[in-house]
């Protein structure tokens, strides 16, 4: 047994950006495509919109997964938010040989690190504007994150994410959930 | 009974769901009568999840009441479950405190009432995170209390304490915790079983028939909770909820057992579960959601070389001191984890008291490391867990008491005091 069989990935978001729906949603678009067990774990406290937030995804795909705790040496890091990566609690959690996923219409100098990483950026801010897919405070960046992170990976594809996303908000948002999360699926490259 | 619409009749499901919603779900699937609600933190998405269920006519024929109090929650579930319901509730931390008087009078009325408790710090400083405190300080109410560690549990345990609790020979109200936030927010995958099934289980209760000793009807007034004179009946009816608590034991052992025949699940004797105890030379006893995440840390411990093992206890209330004295048998040392506080008492956790106090008269039992943590939420890491075991091996190996220890007990995890 080992740590190895468990992947863990660390959001980093801002109250109203949906970074907590989207570690949610991950666990269960990996628990549909066949993972034997998901956990999303939100780091609550007092958060308001605009206020830094955390959460946790940890996925196995032959094991159940047994801890509460948080993630501290996460595989993979979705930054929802440019301006979080200035943040010195949310420059600590990344480690030597993780893969970077940042919601950037540019890529940028991941230098000031001083780690080894491997960057993938995303435009979803712009695809959620132009697609208008928006909230009372934003664009509801979530969907595009996942499609992005689906395509990297491999963990799911388009059709497991039709499949959650009808199952978790009907089959009347569904459309438009699919149209952002195909424009990120085809659009993300590396950094 | 009201019958449920055929397209809300649920069928065997496996979702992703916080805690919270799986406490919800049991409540559906127990076809609760009365629910009573007022929200708090962390508990509030349990009541919301069911106010949702109520409103889109999932589950029909259930009366879902708002009222202004916690105090108020359970005196209108007392009123509903004297008149012979399944009734449900939720609460945490504060909440609970604030029920704290009619928790006696549930008790002292023999009502099977089932309640969820995301557990939190008591205030102040004020708390919203994991601290079992709330609910082992309600000790003495007469409630049955049950922990859970996953989020399967949570729905398991709700639908096997109904069983135990309606029990005629029984007829107890019963806390079914979890750690807030831990459990009651993290997501993951839980079988919603067949109604059908879990009505197998845990049959619906007729209409217009009551408990055995309570029967509300007009037509045959009585009367409720007077008062008695002390030459009255009074201590013999205190004597007859000890012994229900003590006959409880066996009742719960029988719904364990039933529920896995049936559903598959199993979770130790339903009392306790141990975990790689068998062979171990060292021990850990504990409680809640730490308590998984403490398989974890024996693994990987026993990977290292060393023979620990732990033992999961379920209930503390009955407390299983028979199963508890036969663990204390088969290693030399037991740690004892609390998530909790009991001030001014030998060790200072709730827990390893009552632990201590069961294996006294006896001989040839297992020293005991009181050991608390996690305080407020405070988190645990597998990591910290791991240590802990590591401080037991060396303590048995060397004999020496660890360092740490303030009084006797090791409060793990200190912050430093500049």
């Amino acid at each position: 047994m080992t740590d190895d069989n468990i992947i863990e990935i660390t959001f980093h978001g801002r109250g109203g950006q949906t970074a907590i729906t989207a570690s949610q949603l991950l666990a269960e678009l990996a628990y549909e495509k066949g993972f034997k067990d998901a956990i999303a774990i939100p780091i609550i406290g007092a958060e308001r919109r605009g206020a830094p937030i955390q959460a946790f995804t940890k996925l196995s795909k032959d094991r159940l997964i047994k801890t509460y705790d948080s993630v501290v040496n996460p595989h993979f890091i979705l930054i929802f938010d440019t301006s979080l990566l200035d943040i010195p609690r949310v420059q600590d959690t990344i480690k030597d040989g993780v893969t970077l996923v940042v919601n950037s219409k540019d890529p940028f100098d991941t230098s000031k690190f001083g780690k080894i990483i491997k960057l993938y950026i995303i435009d979803a801010t712009g695809i959620c504007i132009k697609r208008e897919f928006m909230h009372a405070s934003g664009p509801i960046l979530n969907i595009p994150m996942l499609g992005a992170f689906g395509k990297i990976t491999g963990y799911y594809d388009l059709e497991i994410m039709e499949k959650v996303i009808k199952k978790q908000f009907g089959a009347k948002r569904l459309e438009k959930n699919m149209m952002v999360a195909k424009d990120a699926y085809e659009s993300v490259k590396e950094g | 009974m009201v019958e449920t619409p055929k397209d809300f009749i649920q069928k065997e499901e496996n979702v992703i769901i916080k805690g919270n919603v799986a406490a919800a779900y049991a409540a559906k699937s127990a076809r609760v009568q009365v629910i009573s609600a007022y929200p708090i933190t962390p508990q509030t998405t349990v009541v919301e999840k069911l106010s949702e269920f109520a409103d889109n006519g999932e589950m029909p024929g259930t009366q879902y009441i708002k009222v202004e109090s916690e105090h108020s929650v359970l005196a209108s579930i007392i009123g509903a479950s004297k008149a012979g319901t399944r009734t449900f509730t939720a609460t945490s931390g504060q909440g609970l405190f604030y029920m704290h008087e009619m928790l006696h009078w549930a008790a002292g009325a023999r009502l099977p009432i089932v309640m969820a408790i995301a557990s939190r710090g008591p205030a102040p400083p004020w708390n919203i995170w994991a601290d079992f405190t709330d609910v082992l300080s309600q000790r003495d109410t007469g409630w049955m209390s049950a922990f859970c560690s996953s989020h399967q549990e949570i729905y398991d345990e709700i639908l096997m304490s109904y069983k135990v609790c309606e029990d005629h020979n029984i007829l107890l109200p019963k806390f079914v915790a979890y750690g807030g936030f831990i459990l009651s927010h993290t997501s993951k995958p839980v079988i919603i079983e067949d109604q059908d099934k879990v009505d197998n289980f845990l049959p619906p209760l007729l209409d217009e028939e009551g408990w055995p000793h309570i029967w509300m009807d007009p037509k045959r007034p009585m009367m409720f909770g007077n008062l008695i004179m002390p030459s009255g009946f009074y201590q013999e009816f205190r004597l007859k909820i000890h012994d229900a608590h003590i006959r409880a034991k066996e009742k719960i052992i029988k719904a364990a057992q039933e529920f896995k025949q049936l559903f598959g699940r199993g979770y130790g004797n339903g009392l306790i579960q141990e975990y790689k105890m068998d062979d171990a030379e060292v021990g850990m006893i504990i409680y809640g959601d730490l308590a998984l995440q403490m398989e974890d840390a024996v693994d990987y411990v026993r990977e290292e070389g060393y023979k620990v093992g732990m033992v999961k206890l379920r209930h503390f209330r009955p407390f299983p001191t028979e199963d508890i004295i036969g663990v204390a048998k088969k290693v030399k040392l037991l740690g004892v984890v609390d998530r909790a506080t009991a001030f001014g008492s030998q060790t200072g956790g709730p827990v390893s008291c009552e632990v201590k106090a069961a294996l006294h008269g006896t001989k040839d039992t297992a020293n005991i490391l009181p050991i608390i943590n996690g305080l407020g939420g405070r988190e645990v890491t597998l990591e910290q867990q791991k240590n802990q075991l590591r401080k037991l091996v060396k303590f048995n190996e060397t004999g020496e008491v660890p360092k740490d220890t303030i009084h006797g007990t090791l409060w793990d995890c200190l912050l430093e005091v500049k």
